[in-house]
């Protein structure tokens, strides 16, 4: 919201009487909260890993959490699920959400490396066909929910299956190879950049552009009115001549490509086409999605928000491994914290909309 | 045509099924008028002003607006003609701002439009505005989402929506449900402020008291069918019109 330049003293209702200072507009803002856990996510984990690394000597050898390959490391797969949770931040804000981005993120990589693989199209064109195919695939999710009325948890857990199902077919359940990845498709998706010591990859910046892009759709644009209008109240959206439908089918088309378009990023830096790959990560995005104060039940979203539950997540991963905690135990802290921002976020939410 | 008369409905049939929720009912709004629309439950005021507001099609009959036959297979229709309606939740977004839901679907936008970007500061200036129109006098800002605002102050935003965009017509179903005793007055003051500006007003209140202080006319419907079209609340109790509703006194027409 753009400031305004109204006196303080607006009495609006019995809620929110008392006039709002900077800093408790600050601390209401959705974004709030996940900034400061990520902060103390980043101070515990520094903190424990260059304690491990002094007082263990076997372990001197481990890097700490702040090193640069660490960080190296860390900024390699956070674009490429943080990209499917943009897509999913808008396609929630509208109300709907999509578990098939882990099924299209195995798959869409599996139709690109099958096409280059048989030789029948470059991996450039065989990189736009399965683009083209997620398309499909979002169109599809769209249609289904908005025209037939089906609940978009169901037709989207169907896609789940089709989709995983045939990458599985295609593939015999086999990976496909993949070592002829070298070539300006990679440079351009995930090239290698250095600072000094510190290398990412042009992914990175792939996602930080589209951070700024969608958070403008989101905040500044109509689409973005519209998208937050056909989550909070479809039936007056639709009434108001919003084109709820169109919106929303073109968001699960976005999903959809965003998903396909993380798995092909992955598989080249990775230089592996699993058919089996993203498995299970339409939870970790929805998590991260919530994580960062966008609702599940539609009507309010932030791509920030976003950004920051995804770093939370990643960094979670990561640096439970690094302070030494089993890899096994994650799922405990994850689990956690989805509870626990879900708490702050439902008594933000009952605090500053008393009444409704 | 009459040129003082608004909107025409004439013969408007309506099955749900094999139930006839209309029959054969005309109804007519002329030009800076507030109509009251009563019935007992059931009557069939809703049915007929879904019809007007684009939300059900009638099964025969014409609906005539500003002296041209028309025809509403929408809500989009109705609003484009100049027909607004407020229902009793008010079809806000309550997670948008103010500015925002006052806009909605006709947000201005700055160039180059291909940017998509909304000319926020146009929203906000004009919702400020108009929030002083329909009689808000405290100083809301057009940012605070819907969700924090009262009863009253939600139904003054979708009025002032109605007005802002110039819709001749505004219905009004059920506006004062649920609301206080203040509220209630400020909801009546806007209605009478629409008719000064210019406006029209179908107003339907189960509360016959409400309709009373603020509508020039009653048209009464029983069982679809239309009982009563010129009452006027000025030369009639309202014990006599409950009775109209009830089926206890038939009026001559």
């Amino acid at each position: 919201m753009s400031p305004t330049s109204l006196p303080e003293a607006i009495a609006v209702s019995p809620a929110t009487r008392s006039s709002p200072s900077a800093i408790q507009r600050l601390v209401s803002r959705p974004e709030f909260g996940p900034f400061v856990l990520l902060i103390i996510e980043i101070l515990v984990f520094s903190f424990l890993s260059s304690r491990h690394s002094v007082s263990e000597a076997f372990l001197t050898s481990f890097p700490s959490f702040l090193s640069t390959s660490n960080l190296s490391n860390l900024l390699d797969f956070t674009p490429e699920l943080g990209m499917i949770a943009l897509g999913m931040t808008l396609l929630m804000t509208a109300g709907e959400f999509d578990l098939s981005v882990g099924s299209v993120f195995g798959f869409a990589p599996i139709l690109m490396w099958t096409f280059a693989n048989t030789g029948a199209t470059s991996l450039e064109v065989g990189f736009l066909i399965a683009m083209g195919v997620a398309v499909l695939i979002g169109f599809v999710n769209g249609v289904m929910v908005t025209k037939l009325k089906i609940p978009s948890f169901l037709v989207t857990l169907g896609m789940l299956l089709v989709v995983r199902g045939s990458a599985l077919y295609i593939t015999d359940g086999f990976p496909q190879r993949t070592w002829s990845a070298a070539g300006p498709l990679k440079d351009i998706l995930v090239g290698d950049i250095f600072i000094g010591d510190l290398r990412f990859r042009t992914s990175l910046l792939w996602f930080i552009a589209f951070v700024a892009i969608l958070s403008y759709v989101l905040t500044q644009s109509r689409l973005g009115n519209w998208i937050q209008a056909a989550g909070g109240n479809p039936g007056s959206a639709r009434a108001r001549g919003v084109r709820v439908a169109r919106t929303k089918i073109a968001l699960f088309i976005l999903s959809a490509v965003m998903a396909a378009y993380a798995g092909v990023t992955s598989s080249i830096r990775v230089s592996a086409a699993n058919p089996n790959s993203g498995t299970g990560y339409e939870l970790e995005v929805i998590a991260m999605v919530v994580i960062g104060g966008t609702a599940l039940t539609g009507g309010r979203g932030t791509i920030i928000g976003t950004l920051l539950g995804v770093l939370i997540l990643r960094m979670m991963r990561n640096g439970i491994v690094i302070v030494g905690v089993p890899g096994l135990a994650y799922n405990i802290f994850i689990g956690a914290i989805i509870l626990g921002m879900m708490a702050l976020h439902s008594w933000l939410e009952r605090r500053h909309h008393a009444g409704t | 045509m009459n040129d003082g008369e608004l909107v025409r409905m004439e013969h408007i049939n309506k099955f749900f099924g094999r139930v006839q929720a209309l029959s054969d009912v005309s109804f007519t709004v002329r030009r800076n008028e507030i109509v009251g629309l009563l019935g007992d439950n059931g009557a069939g005021k809703s049915t007929l002003i879904k019809i007007l507001s684009g939300a059900l099609t009638a099964d025969s009959g014409e609906i005539y607006f500003k002296g041209q036959k028309v025809h509403i297979a929408d809500t989009m229709d109705a609003i484009k003609l100049g027909i607004e309606t407020i229902y009793q939740d008010s079809a806000l977004v309550t997670q948008l701002s103010i500015a925002r839901n006052l806009f909605l679907g006709r947000e201005p936008r700055k160039k180059p439009y291909f940017l998509d970007r909304m000319d926020q500061e146009a929203m906000n200036d004009a919702a400020r505005v108009l929030l002083k129109q329909v009689g808000i006098t405290k100083d809301i800002p057009p940012t605070t989402p819907i969700s924090a605002l009262s009863g009253g102050e939600r139904q003054a935003v979708a009025i002032a929506r109605a007005m802002h965009f110039d819709s001749d017509l505004i219905i009004l179903d059920e506006p004062t449900n649920n609301l206080g005793v203040e509220e209630t007055h400020g909801v009546l003051r806007f209605v009478r402020n629409a008719r000064d500006s210019g406006h029209s007003c179908i107003f339907i209140a189960h509360n016959i008291y409400h309709v009373f202080q603020v509508v020039d006319r009653i048209v009464v419907l029983r069982r679809g069918k239309k009982v009563a079209d010129d009452i006027d609340p000025k030369k009639t109790t309202i014990e006599q019109v409950e009775q109209v509703i009830t089926g206890l006194v038939e009026l001559p027409q």
